[in-house]
């Protein structure tokens, strides 16, 4: 329905409003709103700041000038080339950030834009230096649109590459994006490239960029150097986090913002009026807020005081143009202490409290989702005999430190296979080396008769191996859903186009991941909570969702990482219940746990680390009577059942 | 020492304590038992002020400091060992150590002899003593464990709030850190426990409080807890043999 009414009022803007002002204005909107897309891909769902997003504006704008200046090359193969080019300058800003991250990135990606302008003002035998290129409108066997032909042009590219950036989003793409943001580790154990995604995000938001760049050279009819500045990029930035970072609405807020605000500031009467009502508006929510003892004095008196202050200065002011970027920078810093999730994401807020179901999602594949369903069909799995695992004398060492010296361990198919130790024996080091977030020093990990020590993590992920984290590695802003179908990522076949043009193979295949998860769900016990943020589950819940996310790889081999740390003795009964499930259905395991009981009931084999070393392996019943083992962690006296059932519930000496 | 008083606490919109009320006198050790996700950890986190309580009193000896920014509350004599790890991990166990002792070097807390505080810290801590110098990073995960535990009392604490304290320890070490309880609670430290072995943490306290769904389900003595039928099979796990 909104976006019936948001394509009528882009179809009738031209003909309410003819004034060629405002329909330049709606128009530069369009574009920048375009590019917008595509920075929120990096910045709302990769989460890394990029200020080179002018400079790739830069590139799409000067590539087709520059093809029409001097080859006189037309629209229809102008714009996809600019695109092409700027996705190409993507990938090479992609690079760097895939060896560092956060500010340094920004700082590579500020570089980046800053060359980019430069180099554009001096290759003068390309881009005509400061004095800038002149293209015309594009004109289509021989009629050359007029301004609101080109409106139209620009609106209809607009509605496309939000319906496709839409898309890409909502679908496995979007949640890779979401997931390399929120534990790179956790993602690439999922068998979801943090390598290949980055540079994938980087791209297609550089081709967004190229594309808004293409359009706007098109618009304006003249480009020069000086437009691609620092200013832009910032305004850029300003626009997405102020309209709402991962939403298709707040770069198009955004985007109108940050357009109409220099024309609202060149106007001081319209400020003036604008900051009146703002203080006059924060004046009364202060008070009603202090008279409903919602908030104290203390908490409202500094948004109240630089409303106030703004209303004074505006009155004061004589010449508005010398304080522009000062009104910007008030304004960033305004939005990001107040509206940390932008307009969007606060109208969201206050319609989630006003309605409190208003915006969740719907639990249509609740009803579908049945406990059979989350188990792929896999024959091979059941009956299997002989050795699944085998590490080889693996040495890792860290400097001085060897974490594991020249362990073996060969897991059977089928079985459950404990693994113990002090901490720091090397337990989690031995995790690390066999989904090959380490590489071993010496020695080899062979897996169903195969070398993967060499491997990636995520090849090794799709290869079979799936685990859970020591410390809890969840996908903290994704619902529990959707951390599931991050597990399922492997099960598309779909690319990019069929996403983008929506085919039936990517809709089937959607449409069975969903069912999959709700599944996987329903088998973990989280069936009640699909729609919740992993971050506000329970600690123990969250370790029975990492569990739900690593059988959607469909594994072979599944490892926990103390499964049972943290949870009461009722969680762990239900915990061991789960586990011999999955064995049931042909998974083999290996367990790191420090919960005797848990571990003595339900392994096969159990292998016992000591610095690095292995002290011991057998059945439960011979480890707990070892008397290495005893010293050096069960401890106590020699084993006795109760004792070790818990070692914790011996009667107070005192 | 420290009372809680109909405390109503969540996250956003999402209210998760309804309504707690419970005392720990001066010297002796309170537990609080429940299953995962009845609020014990947000209880524990609305009383040190790591979020802020939507009403209720949080009194510590007498004074309300509910609402409280939660270094204000740590000042006023309240110490947290948080559950999950949250040690400084670029600097050294020994400078974590120091760092707890903080709020006694810039006076507001009595400041007494901080090396010879260290010192005993290392001397209950075994492995922290071998490790000293390491980087708090570097550690295993129950190491950090121990090494939460340790900074917290380095501050001097009146009152010392330990969530989880053996998660994710090997058993020789659950023991360990039992004993030290044991030890700290002869040497008179006042403490409210969180723990998952929720029998041996009934073992060591001198009360306890069941919680369920956010509110007190039951309270009572250690004794009369272990032998309520419907605590043991519901926390304890049936397992209880005592």
């Amino acid at each position: 329905m909104i976006a019936v009414a948001g394509i009528a009022a882009l179809a009738l803007f031209p003909i309410l409003i003819p004034n060629p002002y405002y329909i330049h204005l709606a128009e530069t909107i369009l574009i920048y709103a375009i590019l917008l897309f595509g920075l929120d891909i990096v910045v709302g769902y990769t989460g890394e700041v990029s200020l080179g997003h002018a400079g790739l504006f830069g590139i799409g704008s000067y590539t087709a000038g520059v093809l029409f200046f001097k080859m006189g090359v037309p629209f229809a193969l102008a714009v996809p080339a600019s695109i092409a080019v700027a996705a190409i300058f993507g990938a090479l800003l992609a690079l760097p950030a895939l060896r560092v991250t956060g500010p340094y990135l920004a700082m590579v990606t500020l570089a980046f834009g800053t060359i980019i302008g430069i180099l554009i003002n001096e290759m003068t035998f390309l881009t005509e230096g400061p004095l800038g290129i002149k293209v015309p409108k594009p004109s289509f066997f021989a009629h050359k649109l007029n301004e609101v032909e080109y409106f139209y042009l620009v609106a209809v590219l607009m509605v496309l590459a939000l319906i496709v950036v839409n898309r890409l989003l909502k679908s496995h793409f979007g949640r890779a994006f979401q997931a390399l943001r929120a534990s790179p580790v956790a993602c690439d154990c999922m068998g979801v490239s943090v390598y290949r995604y980055k540079v994938f995000a980087f791209v297609f938001s550089a081709g967004l960029a190229g594309l808004a760049g293409s359009l706007y050279t098109y618009s304006e009819e003249y480009i020069s150097p000086n437009t691609y500045n620092f200013e832009l990029t910032i305004l850029f930035l300003l626009a997405v986090i102020m309209g709402g970072r991962k939403t298709r609405s707040g770069p198009l807020v955004g985007a109108a913002i940050v357009v109409m605000l220099p024309s609202l500031l060149s106007d001081i009467e319209l400020f003036r009026q604008i900051a009146y009502t703002a203080a006059a508006i924060g004046m009364v929510a202060s008070l009603w807020l202090l008279a409903k003892k919602r908030k104290t004095i203390r908490e409202v008196a500094v948004p109240l005081g630089a409303t106030v202050a703004m209303a004074v200065f505006s009155y004061k002011l004589e010449n508005i143009i010398d304080w522009r970027l000062t009104i910007f920078g008030l304004m960033t810093l305004f939005v990001v202490y107040y509206l940390q999730d932008g307009i969007i994401g606060f109208l969201r807020g206050l319609i989630d409290k006003i309605w409190p179901n208003a915006l969740r999602k719907h639990d249509e594949y609740r009803e579908k989702a049945d406990e059979a369903l989350a188990w792929e069909k896999a024959d091979y799995l059941i009956n299997a005999s002989g050795d699944l695992l085998h590490a080889n004398q693996v040495l890792m060492q860290f400097g001085g430190l060897k974490a594991l010296n020249q362990v073996d361990l060969k897991i059977v198919k089928g079985t459950i296979h404990g693994l113990i130790g002090p901490n720091g024996s090397g337990k989690s080091t031995m995790m690390n080396v066999l989904t090959g977030i380490y590489k071993p020093t010496a020695g080899a990990v062979e897996f169903n008769g195969e070398v993967i020590s060499n491997l990636t993590p995520s090849t090794i992920a799709l290869g079979g191996i799936a685990r859970t984290f020591q410390n809890v590695q969840l996908f903290g802003e994704m619902t529990a859903t959707e951390n599931v179908l991050v597990g399922l990522h492997h099960t598309f076949k779909s690319n990019v186009l069929d996403v983008m043009l929506n085919t039936k193979r990517y809709q089937a295949e959607e449409h069975h991941a969903r069912i999959r998860a709700a599944s996987i769900l329903q088998f973990v016990g989280l069936a009640d909570m699909a729609n919740d943020e992993a971050r506000n589950l329970p600690y123990g819940k969250q370790r029975l969702l990492e569990i739900g996310r690593a059988l959607g790889l469909s594994p072979r081999l599944l490892l926990l990482d103390e499964p049972a740390a943290g949870l009461t003795a009722p969680d762990i009964k239900e915990l061991v219940a789960i586990i011999r499930k999955i064995r049931e259905h042909g998974i083999t395991l290996i367990l790191i746990e420090h919960h005797m009981d848990v571990v003595m009931s339900i392994s096969d084999i159990v292998t016992v680390l000591d610095f690095g070393q292995k002290i011991a392996e057998g059945k439960p019943a011979d480890i707990q009577s070892n008397r290495k083992v005893i010293e050096a962690y069960l401890g106590g006296d020699a084993g006795s059942e109760g004792h070790i059932k818990s070692p914790a519930m011996t009667p107070n000496p005192a | 020492m420290l009372t809680i008083n109909n405390l109503y606490a969540g996250y956003g919109k999402v209210e998760v304590l309804h309504g707690i009320s419970l005392e720990v006198p001066k010297g002796k050790v309170v537990t609080l038992i429940g299953s995962n996700g009845a609020g014990k950890t947000t209880t524990m986190r609305a009383i040190c002020g790591m979020i802020k309580p939507k009403s209720g009193d949080v009194s510590l000896h007498g004074e309300n400091v509910a609402g409280l920014d939660s270094h204000r509350i740590a000042r006023a004599g309240l110490a947290h060992s948080p559950e999950g790890r949250r040690v400084f991990s670029t600097m050294s166990v020994r400078d974590n150590l120091t760092l707890g002792a903080f709020p006694r070097l810039t006076g507001a807390r009595p400041k007494g002899d901080i090396k010879a505080d260290l010192e005993r810290s290392l001397e209950l801590f075994p492995r922290l003593k071998e490790r000293q110098e390491q980087l708090a990073g570097t550690l295993s995960g129950g190491e950090q464990q121990m090494l939460a535990m340790a900074r917290a009392l380095m501050m001097n604490p009146d009152v010392i709030l330990l969530d989880e304290p053996s998660m994710g320890l090997a058993p020789i070490l659950v023991e360990e850190v039992f004993r030290i309880i044991q030890q700290l609670k002869a040497d008179g430290i006042t403490m409210l426990l969180v723990e998952q072995f929720a029998a041996a943490a009934l073992n060591v306290a001198d009360y306890g409080y069941v919680m369920e769904n956010g509110r007190i389900s039951v309270h009572g003595a250690p004794d009369k807890l272990k032998n309520d039928p419907a605590v043991n099979e519901a926390y304890l796990g049936g397992v209880n043999k005592h």
